[in-house]
This record gives C-alpha cells, sequence and structure tokens, in this order.
C-alpha cells in the first residue's frame, strides 16, 4: 500500500501546514479574509459571520446589503462554535473541506477518464502525474491555501463541483446531479456545467451493461437537477421564512452585479464606469458571452466531456462576475490531469509569467491605489486586464493543445509533425 | 434637581410660564432674546420666537400669525408635527457647559427634518413625506427634496411627539438629515419671512446674515406641533428660535477691516505667573469680561418691540442678560431694566418705537455665571486609514460621580458605509483609567437595528445603552466602504462624503423633556474610480474580453492540418490561385525582358 502511504503523506502535510501558517501568523486569516482578491462579496467570510451574527437573533439577514451567501450555510456555522472567540474549530473545519476536495480530485485521477474515455483516446497516454501529485498540486497551490485561510465559501461550490465530476466519472449518475444541484444552489454558475456532465455521466453508463436512451437520460437527469435545487431551496425558504427576499438578495445579486466592490475580474470596474444608460444591455451581453462557451466547447469536444467541464471551470475563474484567486485553483487544480497534453502547448512561459506577474503586482497596486493613495484604479485595474489575459491565453493554449492531440489521434502516421489551423 | 442647572432653569421656567397662558389666547405671539457672555470671549444669544393658532381656525385656513404658506404645506402633506433645523458649527460643550434649551432646539450639522404624518400605512406616509420635504424645499430654499429614502429612517425610540396628539391620528415618524446642507443667508431670508415683524422689528431686528454665518455655532429651528389645554381646546403652536454663539472679538472687528491684526505690545496681559514670561515672550491673559454692545456685536441696534408681540405686562420682558448683578451695564433712554433674585439675570422693558443698544463696558468682576455640567459626553469619531474599510469609535463620558446615565444612541448610516454589527466591541474606563473589555451586551440594553439596502435605504441603528458613574464607555465597530458607480460621486468625490451626526437622547426623569445631544457630522472618504477614463475602461476590457472569445473560437471553428498539407490547400484556394497567375505573368514579362537583352 505505498500509494495510500503517500496519500495520507500528503494529506497530512498539508494540514500541518495549514495549522502550522495559523499558529505561527494567527491574524492571517483575518488578513487574507479582507482581501479582495480572495473575498468577494458573494464569499466573504466576515459577511458571512455578519449574517450569522443578524440569524442568530432573529432578523433576516437578507434584508439588507451585506450578505448574499445561500441560507444554508447559516445553520451550517450557526452548529460551530464562533469564529472569533475561538477560531479553531472552523479553520479546521475548512482544511477538512480541503482535504475531501482532495480526495475528490484523486478520484477523477485514478478514474483515468482524461486520458481514455469512450470516444477519445490520448496519444500520449503514458505521460501522466497521478492522483497523489494531482491532489498535492492541489493542497499546496497558493491560491487554494490562502481561500482555505480566509475562509472563503467558495470551497463549498468547489466540493459540489469536485464531487460532481468525481462521481459522474465513477459511473455514479445520480449522486453526480445532487453534487452539482448543491454547488448551483450555493453559487449559480455552476448549472452551466450541466450539458458536459450529463454528457460525461452518458458515456460512463455506455460504457456499462444496458445503455439508456440519450434524450430520457437528459432529460432524467436534467430532473433530478432541479428537483434537487428546488428541494435545496424549499428548505432554505423553511430556514429564511420569505422566499423572494433570499432570492433577490443572492441570485439576484450574483445576476445584477449591483456590488461593485473590487476583485480580480473584469466585471466591476467596466460595470463602474459604464453608461447608466447601457448598464442592462452589457450585463445581459456579458451574461450570454458566459453563456455562450457552453454550447461551443461542448460541441466541438463531444468526445471530452472532462475536458469541457476543465475549460469551463477556466472560462469562469475569468469571465464571472464575482470572480476571485478561488476559482482560478479549481481551474489549476483539474489542469494537471491533463499533463499529456503539456507537450503541445505553445505559450505556457508567457501566460505563466503573466499569471505570476499579475499575482505579485496585484496586492501592491491595490495597495497603493487604496491605502499609500499614490496610484489610483486604473492601477489596480490594469493588473486584473494582465491576470484575465494571462488566464485566457493559458487556456486558448490548453484548448489548442486538446485539438492538436485530437488531430494526432485522428492521423497516427504525423504524430509530432508542424501543424497550423486553416 | 440639583442636576438641573441655573443655566436651564430661564429656558424650562419661561416655556412652561409662556406655554401655561398661551392655552387662553386662542392666537398670540411672543417673542424672547436672552443673551449669555460665555468663556473665551464668546456670547451665547438665544432668540425665541412662538405663536398659537386655535386648531378651529387652522382646520379653516384662518391664518394670522402662523404662516400661511408653511400652514397650507402642513395640511397638504398630513403632517401633524414637524420639527426643523438648520445647524452650523460646534457646541464645544468642555468650555461651554450644557446645551441651550437642553439640546431639543438643535439639529444635527447641515439640516435636519423630523415630523409625524398622519397617514393609514408606511407608503402612504412616505409619499406624504415626499411632498412634505419638496414642499419645504422649496420654502426655505434648502436641498431638503435631496432627503430621498436613503437618507429616510423611522427612528423607534429617538424621538416622541412633543405635541398633544389626537388619539384617531395614525402617525408615522421620519426623519431625515442632510449633513452636507451648507446652511446660509438664503435660509435666513425665509426663516424671518415666517416671523410676523419679519425682521423689521421687535428682536428679529438684530438678525444680520453676516454675524448669524459668521458665528461659533448656530442653529435655527421651527417647531410645530398641536397643542391642548386641560379643558381639551387645542392650538396649533409654531415655535421659531436661533441659537447662536458669536465670538466677540471677531464680531466686534469691523467690516472695513476684516483683518485680524497683533494686539500692540503695550495692549497685551500677559500672564506673569508663567515661568517664560519676560519683556520679549507673554502668554496673553484671557480676559472673561470683554466690553461689548448690542451694536458693535450684531452690526445693527434693536428697533424697538415688535407691535405684534404681546407686551400686556403678565409675560417676562423680550430681552434678557445674564450676568452678575455687580457689573454695570448702559442701556438706551427710554428702556427699564429689571434685575430678577438670582443674582444673574436682568431683563430689559422696551420702550415701543426707539432703537434699543445695551454696552457692557470692561471692569474686573469677581463672580462669574455659573455654567451647567453636561450630563454626558460624547464624541464620535472615523478611525483606521485607507479607502477600504474603518471603524466607528463612540465615546461617552459620564461626568456624574454618582449616578448612571440611561440614554438612546441614534445614528443614520448612508448605504455606501456597511457596518459589520457583529463586530460591536464595548471598552470601559473606570476611575482607575485602565480600559477593560467588556462584552458589548453589558452596556448595550436593547438594540435596534435596519440594515442598509444598496440605493434604497441606509443603516438605521438604535442602542439603548447606560454608561456607569464615573466611567467612559468606548464603542467601536468596524465598517466597509463601498464603491459606487461613476455617476454617483458628487463632482468633488475625494473631498468624502457626510455622515450624518449621532442623535443622543437622555433619558432622565430628573427632567420633564429629555435632554438631547448631538455629536459632529464626519466625513467619510471612499475608494473612487478614475473619473476620466469610461471610453477607455470600456475599450480596453472588451478588447480583453474580444481577444478570449476571438482566440478560442478562432481555435475552435478551424482545421488543423499540418504544414505541407497547408501548403497544397494554399495553393487550391482563390487567393492561391491568383497569387500563382500573378507569378506566371510576372514570370513571363521577365523572360521577356531576358529575350530582348
Amino acid at each position: 500500500m505505498a500509494i495510500d502511504r503517500r496519500k495520507i503523506a500528503v494529506f497530512g502535510a498539508a494540514f500541518v501546514l495549514r495549522l502550522l501558517l495559523i499558529c505561527i501568523f494567527p491574524s492571517l486569516p483575518d488578513l487574507l479574509t479582507g482581501r479582495v482578491e480572495v473575498s468577494t462579496p458573494v464569499s466573504s467570510f466576515k459577511r458571512l459571520q455578519e449574517g450569522l451574527f443578524l440569524y442568530t437573533r432573529n432578523v433576516s439577514p437578507y434584508d439588507g446589503g451585506v450578505f448574499h451567501q445561500a441560507p444554508l450555510l447559516l445553520p451550517l456555522f450557526a452548529l460551530l462554535p464562533d469564529a472569533k472567540s475561538s477560531p479553531l474549530p472552523t479553520a479546521i473545519f475548512y482544511f477538512l473541506v480541503d482535504l475531501l476536495n482532495a480526495h475528490a480530485l484523486i478520484s477523477i485521477s485514478a478514474s483515468g477518464q482524461s486520458v481514455q474515455s469512450r470516444l477519445h483516446s490520448a496519444v500520449r497516454k503514458h505521460v501522466r502525474w497521478d492522483g497523489v501529485s494531482v491532489a498535492a498540486l492541489f493542497l499546496f497551490n497558493p491560491f487554494t491555501i490562502a481561500t482555505c485561510l480566509a475562509r472563503s465559501t467558495n470551497v463549498f461550490t468547489t466540493s459540489g463541483i469536485l464531487f460532481a465530476v468525481s462521481n459522474a466519472v465513477g459511473g455514479n449518475s445520480i449522486n453526480a446531479m445532487l453534487a452539482l444541484g448543491f454547488a448551483s444552489y450555493l453559487s449559480l454558475y455552476p448549472a452551466l456545467l450541466f450539458i458536459p456532465l450529463v454528457l460525461l455521466c452518458y458515456d460512463r453508463r455506455l460504457q456499462g451493461p444496458a445503455p439508456p436512451n440519450s434524450t430520457s437520460f437528459i432529460v432524467q437527469h436534467g430532473g433530478l437537477l432541479l428537483a434537487t435545487v428546488a428541494g435545496l431551496l424549499g428548505l432554505s425558504c423553511l430556514i429564511t421564512g420569505n422566499f423572494w427576499e433570499f432570492i433577490s438578495a443572492t441570485y439576484g445579486f450574483h445576476l445584477l452585479v449591483p456590488d461593485l466592490t473590487p476583485n480580480v475580474g473584469l466585471w466591476w470596474y467596466f460595470f463602474i464606469e459604464m453608461f447608466d444608460s447601457f448598464r442592462e444591455f452589457f450585463l445581459g451581453v456579458f451574461w450570454l458571452h458566459l453563456a455562450s462557451y457552453v454550447g461551443g466547447l461542448t460541441a466541438h469536444f463531444r468526445s471530452q466531456p472532462l475536458f469541457v467541464i476543465t475549460s469551463l471551470l477556466g472560462i469562469f475563474a475569468i469571465f464571472k462576475p464575482y470572480p476571485s484567486i478561488s476559482d482560478a485553483s479549481l481551474f489549476f487544480a483539474l489542469l494537471p490531469l491533463y499533463r499529456h497534453l503539456f507537450p503541445l502547448m505553445r505559450y505556457t512561459f508567457f501566460a505563466g509569467a503573466a499569471i505570476l506577474y499579475s499575482s505579485l503586482l496585484g496586492p501592491a497596486f491595490y495597495h497603493l491605489w487604496i491605502y499609500a493613495g499614490s496610484g489610483n484604479a486604473n492601477f489596480f485595474y490594469a493588473i486584473t486586464l494582465v491576470w484575465s489575459l494571462g488566464l485566457s491565453v493559458l487556456l486558448a493554449d490548453v484548448i489548442f493543445a486538446a485539438i492538436r492531440d485530437e488531430w494526432e489521434q485522428e492521423n497516427p502516421e504525423r504524430v509530432g509533425l508542424k501543424v497550423r489551423q486553416v | 434637581m440639583t442636576v438641573l442647572s441655573l443655566f436651564s432653569v430661564p429656558f424650562v421656567a419661561l416655556v412652561l410660564s409662556l406655554w401655561s397662558c398661551s392655552v387662553l389666547a386662542s392666537s398670540d405671539y411672543h417673542e424672547h432674546l436672552l443673551l449669555q457672555p460665555l468663556p473665551q470671549s464668546s456670547l451665547l444669544a438665544s432668540f425665541n420666537f412662538r405663536s398659537n393658532t386655535s386648531q378651529q381656525s387652522f382646520d379653516q385656513q384662518h391664518f394670522r400669525h402662523l404662516p400661511r404658506a408653511l400652514g397650507q404645506i402642513l395640511q397638504h402633506a398630513h403632517t401633524k408635527e414637524l420639527h426643523l433645523r438648520f445647524t452650523t458649527g460646534r457646541w464645544d460643550a468642555e468650555s461651554w457647559g450644557a446645551r441651550p434649551w437642553n439640546g431639543s432646539k438643535e439639529g444635527g450639522t447641515g439640516a435636519e427634518l423630523w415630523a409625524w404624518i398622519d397617514a393609514p400605512g408606511d407608503e402612504e406616509a412616505f409619499a406624504k413625506w415626499i411632498t412634505l420635504t419638496q414642499s419645504l424645499s422649496g420654502l426655505f430654499c434648502a436641498s431638503l427634496n435631496f432627503v430621498d429614502s436613503t437618507r429616510t429612517t423611522r427612528p423607534v425610540v429617538s424621538f416622541e411627539p412633543t405635541g398633544d396628539h389626537s388619539a384617531a391620528d395614525q402617525l408615522h415618524l421620519l426623519h431625515g438629515t442632510l449633513p452636507g446642507e451648507v446652511v446660509c443667508t438664503e435660509n435666513l431670508t425665509p426663516f424671518l419671512k415666517l416671523l410676523p415683524c419679519k425682521g423689521k422689528a421687535g428682536i428679529s431686528s438684530l438678525f444680520d446674515g453676516h454675524k448669524l454665518f459668521d458665528a461659533a455655532w448656530q442653529s435655527m429651528s421651527v417647531d410645530i406641533q398641536p397643542v391642548c389645554g386641560a379643558d381639551g381646546e387645542c392650538v396649533v403652536q409654531i415655535e421659531q428660535s436661533v441659537d447662536m454663539v458669536l465670538d466677540i472679538d471677531r464680531s466686534k472687528r469691523s467690516r472695513s477691516n476684516p483683518i485680524p491684526r497683533p494686539v500692540p505690545n503695550e495692549q497685551l496681559i500677559c500672564d506673569t505667573s508663567k515661568p517664560y514670561n519676560s519683556d520679549d515672550t507673554c502668554y496673553p491673559l484671557e480676559t472673561s469680561d470683554k466690553a461689548w454692545s448690542l451694536t458693535e456685536v450684531f452690526g445693527r441696534s434693536l428697533n424697538g418691540v415688535c407691535p405684534l408681540a404681546d407686551s400686556d405686562g403678565t409675560s417676562d420682558p423680550s430681552v434678557c442678560l445674564r450676568v452678575p448683578h455687580e457689573r454695570g451695564v448702559f442701556i438706551s433712554e427710554g428702556a427699564e431694566e429689571i434685575k430678577k433674585e438670582d443674582g444673574f439675570t436682568r431683563c430689559f422693558k422696551l420702550a415701543s418705537s426707539a432703537p434699543f443698544d445695551l454696552s457692557i463696558p470692561q471692569q474686573p468682576v469677581n463672580t462669574q455665571v455659573p455654567l451647567d455640567e453636561p450630563v454626558l459626553h460624547a464624541e464620535r469619531t472615523i478611525v483606521g486609514h485607507g479607502q477600504e474599510r474603518g471603524g466607528m469609535r463612540i465615546i461617552f463620558g459620564n461626568p456624574s460621580n454618582t449616578s448612571d446615565v440611561d440614554f438612546i444612541y441614534f445614528e443614520s448610516l448612508p448605504w455606501f458605509l456597511r457596518p459589520y454589527i457583529h463586530t460591536l466591541h464595548a471598552t470601559i474606563t473606570g476611575l482607575d483609567g485602565v480600559p477593560r473589555e467588556v462584552p458589548a451586551s453589558e452596556i448595550v440594553k436593547e438594540t435596534y437595528y435596519r440594515p442598509a439596502i444598496d440605493r434604497e435605504r441606509g443603516t438605521q441603528l438604535e442602542l439603548s445603552l447606560s454608561v456607569p458613574a464615573a466611567s467612559t464607555v468606548t464603542l467601536t465597530y468596524d465598517f466597509e466602504k463601498a464603491i459606487l458607480r461613476y455617476t454617483e460621486y458628487p463632482p468633488d468625490a475625494n473631498r468624502g462624503f457626510n455622515v450624518a451626526p449621532a442623535v443622543i437622547r437622555i433619558l432622565d426623569t430628573a427632567h420633564h423633556s429629555p435632554i438631547y445631544i448631538r455629536s459632529t457630522s464626519l466625513l467619510l472618504q471612499l475608494p473612487t474610480p478614475d473619473f476620466s477614463m469610461p471610453y477607455n475602461v470600456i475599450i480596453l476590457t472588451s478588447t480583453v474580453i474580444a481577444l478570449a472569445f476571438g482566440t478560442i473560437f478562432n481555435i475552435l471553428v478551424r482545421r488543423v492540418v499540418s504544414l505541407d498539407e497547408a501548403a497544397v490547400l494554399g495553393s487550391q484556394s482563390v487567393k492561391g490561385r491568383l497569387l500563382g497567375k500573378v507569378v506566371a505573368i510576372r514570370d513571363r514579362i521577365r523572360g521577356k525582358s531576358s529575350k530582348v537583352e
């Protein structure tokens, strides 16, 4: 059981590293909670605490402009001891969620769906990392650690997505839909992953005995997803009492983007500077733009639904209304599954340098704008542009590598030749 | 009753005595001026104008002393009780003691308005409130029309109606503040027009915008409320008052020579007890017994009495002065001086048509008019740095050594200041001077909190607090500063945004009317975008999006071929064929020309 021992070592090391960080720097979690790159209005732990404070005093947390997170988080965190007086239990809870995510990642990697699925078989199958290495890359990614220490509620969405994928590649399509329903309930945008996920489940099912009818399969699973979300909403309604109030404070907030607190994404400064009469129009355009990738990628990569999910997560990390580095960390968590595509990528240095550059200069420029006063908002805005550009170059490069891989699979005699697109 | 100061006794007595006689007459008018020198060569002048109209004539629109413009606004907006304040400057409680009228005729910096409106529901009340603010805005030349839903609150325990209302009315209290309002002469002129003598005669003839708004602190107020006597007959009472603290030196400076100049050496009075006192070093000694006269301080003299005012001898004379009796006061001919028994107050009966002036010469005096110690000291500041987040710190000091102070703390915050109420912390500093952290629930007995909704309403926070004797309580909480859309910033965005003063209502059973204290208004710095580049931002963001979209879909829709295939494909396309023709023609021309040679 050598692999198991490695897994325990990686998980233990990740846990101890996080524990050491909060023991040596006790103010680190609060510092990270306040960082705009880590905490967004829809995932901030401080806002969650404010909502919790109001909830435990029987005031509706949604009758205000601070709390915009899902209602089911409230009773969950009400069970945990107060994070102000005893921060350790909450922190350990987040550590465990991170380890669970890593576990899901190991099972995704173990299924081998990224290199070999029903309709697709990669040329460089042998070039891959095993599950523990993928999990280690996730657990020791500074973005993941920062998200975990900042206690951002994004980690629950991440869990939902990772469990949905791990259940789908494991052939457990019902659990996959339940997990996706949970993630969509928490932050709405994972619902866009439904089509590739259901295709993934369908492909898995076709490999087994008794292949189902495709239309009824999709309809059934769509119904299941809706039922899950409806059930969770019904439960939330029991908790909050006022249905429309919490719907408009959570999903309305996601859709209409009224809070323009700076983050690493492209929406906030655009909508600060947008002329009032065009705000609604561009809101629609931005959402349509985000949704447009689902169709394109799914149609082109019908044979690799898992790759569609990975690249969509990259798209979300760039073009979501309230992105944070935790979304990027989820994309970077799934990327190592495609180790076999790395030799085919062309701009890794440029993309990596842009991401590194912006993650180092971002906090500095934010400081210059907000605290030092020697820079203005354009400094931080420019860095968010570089960040988005770096991520989109990386994403486009991965997609190109996947297309190249498919081409080599179709033309085995031409592997390694120089190619171009016409 | 010892706490009830000597200073506030004349106010309370005056109010009570005049209130009792007001019930008898259905329509009457009173005016009163109290002058009191304060430490640091300041002079407090309290003007009060009050008139009554019977409820019946008010309902029938028979207005005599009550201004018709205001009366019709009230009837149109179904407003039963109205309080309007215009305040500038800061009352220095540490040197001047308790506030005039126990703070009940004072507003927060800027404009403050609260009213009880008779309406069947909340929405109707708000609609009436908007009508009221729009009309008052026109009447007083103030920006009261900017009191929208984000600046309106409905306080629960901080205010109570002062008038007598019938039980049938469904009253809604609405409260709005404009902390950034610049109060100036354009507000004084309509204020004076509401008076029966309109600033032509009586004490209102002393008002000069240049002096009033040059004061260290001034507050104008309008209060309208129904008052019912024991016999059940009701009158509508309008009370207007102006309180101001003038700097005597500054006011005496003539307008032709407004630049302050240093006192010549030989006129300096030095504090010889200072160790560094010598020929060339002087610590100027403050003289509290400055010489001044009405004409010097107000820039004009008092034009007799207002003929409409009650002067049948039953009520107090209209001008009173609080200086020790040993102090000599010169008054104009025809006026009559009446000294009161308390040893400090003297009043003047004015000749009906002759101008009145009083002057006080410089004179060393041994006794001082005792000042009332405030019941509570309150101070509110914004702490922290940076434009992202900050904290509010409120310090309450109880000077009494024996009794606790119970009070209501009320603040309304703009929506772009997002308080985190779970971070509310309390610290108590006792006589030993050591701050102790205590749970907020120990100090705060009750909380009424209504959080803000972005662009819809502001935060409303009411705390019922108790400060133990001889201790100081510090409350802190964190807040976050929202970033706004660029059209929502005012032209001077980097100046900051005004946050309305907090209102403190002290619940003291010894006083019949509650004591009010208002903190100073605050300036909140918000993060600002670059206002000059909306086009640039739209273009740059769109470029990045188009770049990502274009690259990805370009990769998705195009076909992958190897380089040699690409060359073949290139020659088959229209462009390739055209290029081939061009090359062939070129070759032919070259070939011909070479043949000729």
